[in-house]
């Protein structure tokens, strides 16, 4: 089998998600003989962009003028290009604040110092580039990210998760943390992919892995209103990972 | 006349930097780092959110780093609201610091390092010239994620560490074959230090600097800094101390102290303020060429602190406990742990409601940009007369010496 071409990038993130790649501690030598991670500025260096690649794995979201520019590179030079993680994907944790002004913002961290004032409200990569398939998790489960290059090793990328945390709790029969404890748990309303990790661990769910295809969020806003969280308490969690849930 | 060129992208670090040397004629003659990462503005991302929030978002500053920003957002704020946790809690969150501590070592010197000294590109040419050395670092760093996984429930952004407890205390039973585990890593842990002890150092004499870490509680943990200069600053005016200062040409804050030599923080500074003898022959200067050296060492230091901490737990019984209760109050707490990379702050204000109204972290990167400026000038200084690729080569090796996390200081 051809050694496949893959370039993976970070953008305004944590990092979370090309160290999930790394922490596949028992794969990683395997992966490193399939693919070939010609750009990977975070384990490989120099960082160049050379030829074209079987596909770009791009985790973060976008903040700042160069990121559009490498994103952009990124797209023309790949078959596929993945989103990689919940901020690439729609924003994540960086953007909760989105909608407000963000020079009052960046104000409140670096005063009246002009540092960083070309940066922008931070922005999803499908808001910049088509996306060809998208990981989401912060950080994305490790089984997820193995199932794309798997994908890709055989020529046809997964298909994607279409069902709320809430099918993967109940069949772990966990008690429901929700309706039995009053928690304001998110996995009615959040993408599953994750075996319900947190909920299984009787956290409430924290909608990182952002909104499931079809929520019901009027329905789901009832139950919560029920159990005595108001509107604003729900969209500020909600607002947590993902800013366009009210859309 | 002089001109500038770049490293443009720092590699085998986290997060987004570079290196800009300025020439004179065809001479180097000074270097200055940038990180230039965009930020995500965690200080006010924070604000109007309550309490119990705040560590879930903070930790998403750093992956490497999750669980320690973690553990420090969790004390600040039960130190804001007056909440106790118990023993068993104070000792699971050590044990998951000391997991993050044994992953980020491990992947900083097998992954990111190890390269420097073999003169490949990284990981994966690394896995074809030296596969049993990756695949030895790879079963260290697994057990430090398998660590911070039992407890925190994640190895990245652990979920179950909350304010006042845990979700969920783990059983016996993973907590036992834990500790069989790290059992068997002793083999891989004596080669390895063995092995990275013999590696020839590939940086030329640089200064030495002063040292800075938190002391007055277990490893790792405590309520002020002590310096190799002989000052001890309490956490409430540990910010005042480090003196972060915005500066143009960073992203990250700097810190000015008191506006004379900078400090460096990280294992060489806490090996430095801590040095147990039976490694100080291993140190024949303390500067950062020996910072590979200072990190196998507390990655040993790592794994035998994570055994003493399963066994302290074991005895303990692993009762099933509920986090203890935290009440909204009106208050502030300022925390102080050791990251990987040295010394890590968290504070936050609450109004009466509970919700942040302010908020202040300094990172080890952050602060050890001062010494990593002063190194890259003794860096230039002793390579006088030097090539300009070897100059360019050697830059990039000193500043991951320092093992970045530009995330972190940017935030």
């Amino acid at each position: 089998m051809r050694t496949l071409r893959v370039a993976i990038a970070g953008l305004t993130a944590c990092s979370g998600c090309q160290l999930s790649l790394l922490n596949c501690e028992d794969e990683l030598p395997g992966l490193l003989e399939l693919f070939e991670f010609q750009f990977f500025p975070m384990a490989s260096s120099p960082a160049l962009l050379t030829g074209e690649y079987d596909a770009a794995l791009v985790e973060g979201c976008l903040s700042m003028p160069l990121e559009k520019e490498l994103v952009q590179e990124l797209r023309r030079r790949s078959r596929y290009l993945v989103a990689l993680g919940t901020c690439a994907v729609c924003g994540g944790v960086a953007a909760l604040r989105n909608g407000e002004e963000r020079e009052l913002l960046r104000q409140q961290v670096y005063g009246h110092s002009p540092v960083a004032g070309e940066t922008y409200d931070p922005i999803p990569l499908r808001d910049v580039v088509p996306v060809d398939a998208s990981v989401t998790g912060c950080p994305p489960e490790k089984e997820e990210l193995l199932r794309v290059l798997a994908g890709l090793a055989r020529g046809a990328l997964p298909v994607g998760i279409d069902y709320p945390v809430c099918t993967e709790c109940r069949m772990r029969e966990n008690l429901c943390l929700l309706t039995e404890r009053g928690a304001l748990c998110l996995g009615p309303l959040t993408l599953g992919g994750c075996g319900a990790r947190c909920p299984s661990m009787s956290v409430p769910c924290e909608g990182c892995r952002g909104p499931v295809p079809e929520a019901n969020l009027s329905e789901t806003l009832k139950i919560y209103g029920q159990k005595g969280y108001d509107r604003i308490t729900v969209s500020g969690r909600l607002r947590r990972f993902c800013p366009e849930w009210e859309k | 006349m002089s001109s500038l060129s770049k490293i443009p992208i720092l590699t085998r670090v986290e997060g987004h930097g570079s290196v800009e040397l300025i020439r004179d004629g065809g001479k180097v003659v000074d270097a200055r780092l940038d990180l230039h990462e965009s930020p995500r503005l965690f200080e006010a991302l924070v604000v109007g959110r309550r309490f119990d929030e705040i560590p879930d978002i903070t930790c998403r500053i750093c992956s490497i780093c999750s669980t320690v920003h973690k553990v420090a957002a969790l004390q600040a704020v039960e130190l804001a609201l007056g909440v106790h946790v118990s023993r068993q809690t104070g000792l699971l969150r050590e044990l998951a610091v000391q997991g993050g501590q044994i992953e980020s070592h491990a992947l900083h010197i097998f992954c990111l390092a190890l390269p420097d000294y073999l003169g490949v590109n990284g990981i994966q040419e690394l896995a074809h010239r030296e596969p049993e050395k990756l695949q030895m670092g790879l079963r260290i760093k697994k057990l430090g994620n398998l660590i911070q996984e039992i407890i925190g429930g994640r190895a990245i952004h652990p979920f179950n560490l909350l304010v006042g407890g845990l979700g969920k205390v783990p059983e016996a039973g993973p907590m036992q074959s834990l500790g069989k585990q790290l059992l068997a890593l002793r083999d891989d842990v004596t080669t390895s230090i063995t092995y990275i002890m013999g590696l020839n150092a590939i940086l030329p004499p640089l200064p030495m600097l002063p040292a800075c870490s938190v002391t007055g509680g277990p490893p790792l943990f405590g309520d002020s800094l002590t310096t190799s200069t002989g000052l001890a600053i309490p956490a409430g005016c540990a910010a005042d101390w480090l003196n972060e200062q915005v500066e143009l040409h960073t992203h990250a804050k700097v810190s000015r102290f008191s506006g004379t030599i900078p400090f460096m923080v990280g294992p060489l500074a806490r090996l430095v303020l801590t040095m147990p003898e039976k490694y100080s022959h291993y140190f024949r200067s303390t500067t950062i060429r020996s910072s590979l050296t200072a990190r196998i060492i507390e990655l040993q230091q790592a794994v035998e602190r994570a055994q003493a901490l399963i066994g302290l737990l074991l005895d303990g019984g692993l009762k099933k406990e509920t986090p203890v209760m935290a009440l909204p109050r009106e208050g502030e707490g300022t925390s102080l742990i050791e990251a990987p990379r040295g010394v890590l702050l968290h504070s936050y204000r609450f109004d009466q409601q509970g919700i942040c109204c302010a908020a202040d972290i300094i990172t080890p990167t952050a602060i050890n940009q001062g010494a990593i400026a002063a190194s890259l000038k003794g860096l230039v200084a002793a390579m006088d007369g030097a090539e300009y690729e070897q100059i360019r080569n050697a830059a990039e090796i000193l500043v991951r010496s320092y093992d970045p996390c530009i995330s972190c200081a940017v935030h």
